[in-house]
């Protein structure tokens, strides 16, 4: 039995370090905003350092501005035109919230053209399953 | 003692698997009504398919899981459609859009020919709400009383429920 239970801790384990090696993401964890946080600095007003971007479905985050599909090639040139002239230390959050982010085509896109842009303070959204879940559902602010 | 530990892991799985899947939408229940416009602007409703096997397919043309899945549901369409033709299967396709032109586009560029409807408003649809969808894709499988027999299935899981019924 013990021989059994080791095993599964191993390939378990194992599995894992497979996959956080296979998996890169564009973004770390730093770089990954809570939505708990976001919704409290939007409701006390603290988010004029900030620009939001959806680059998903719908931009129902108050306050974002709405960019369009990230994996559309249009869209990401769209958000980089719209940061073209902004401070590369303005702290730049986008989001997405269609799906999990290991389904998700918009938001790597998005992350790259940030870092590629050299904005030192981007950030995702931290929506891990879906904007229903993650911030409808927990009543965060929403653009009426 | 590792009995204990195999048990206690096992409780835990299974606890999370069930909040995981905790749904206001039961198996048994009567599938609450549908009534929305399709892309001409005709309203529709899920009772008039009352005597015909009904797939609800949730999705949305924003979905890239839910996109992905259109051709399959495409095959199990043509599978069946003997079946359509006879008023015995259909699927209904109820989108969580919000751009008419988004929503019109995916149905023309994934070539869908079965009933789809939408009110174009996102997560704000009372479908989401009525039937307590958490994340697309989504489906229900609805009898022809109107009666839910089988909930958010995919792949083969899919594909074999709908041929045993049919058969």
């Amino acid at each position: 039995m013990k021989r059994i239970m080791l095993s599964i801790f191993s390939l378990l384990i194992m599995s894992n370090v497979l996959l956080a090696q296979t998996k890169q993401e564009p973004w770390n964890s730093q770089q990954l905003l809570d939505p708990a946080i976001l919704a409290k600095k939007i409701n006390q007003n603290q988010t004029k350092n900030m620009l939001i971007y959806c680059i998903g479905p719908d931009a129902i985050i108050k306050g974002s501005i709405n960019i369009g599909a990230g994996e559309n090639a249009a869209n990401i040139k769209k958000l980089k035109e719209q940061l073209k002239n902004v401070s590369k230390d303005k702290e730049v959050v986008i989001y997405c919230g269609c799906c999990p982010f290991d389904r998700c085509p918009n938001v790597r896109p998005a992350f790259k053209a940030l870092k590629e842009m050299g904005f030192k303070n981007a950030k995702l959204l931290n929506l891990s399953n879906n904007i229903k879940t993650n911030w409808i559902d927990k009543n965060y602010p929403m653009n009426d | 003692m590792m009995k204990k530990i195999i048990s206690c892991l096992f409780i835990v799985f299974f606890s999370v698997q069930l909040f995981a899947q905790e749904q206001i939408i039961q198996i048994g229940q009567i599938a609450p009504e549908i009534a929305l416009p399709t892309p001409n602007g005709k309203m529709m409703q899920l009772s008039s398919l009352k005597g015909k096997l009904v797939l609800i397919d949730f999705w949305a043309s924003w979905c890239a899981p839910c996109v992905k899945e259109q051709p399959e549901l495409k095959t199990i369409y043509e599978k069946h459609a003997q079946a359509v033709k006879e008023n015995k299967f259909e699927i209904l396709g109820v989108s969580l859009d919000k751009s008419e032109e988004d929503w019109v586009n995916a149905i023309q560029r994934l070539d869908i020919h079965w009933l789809q409807i939408s009110d174009l408003k996102f997560w704000r649809s009372k479908v989401a709400t009525d039937y307590a969808i958490e994340g697309l894709p989504y489906n229900v499988i609805v009898d022809e009383a109107g009666k839910i027999i089988a909930i958010n299935l995919h792949g083969t899981a899919l594909e074999n429920f709908i041929a045993k019924h049919l058969q």
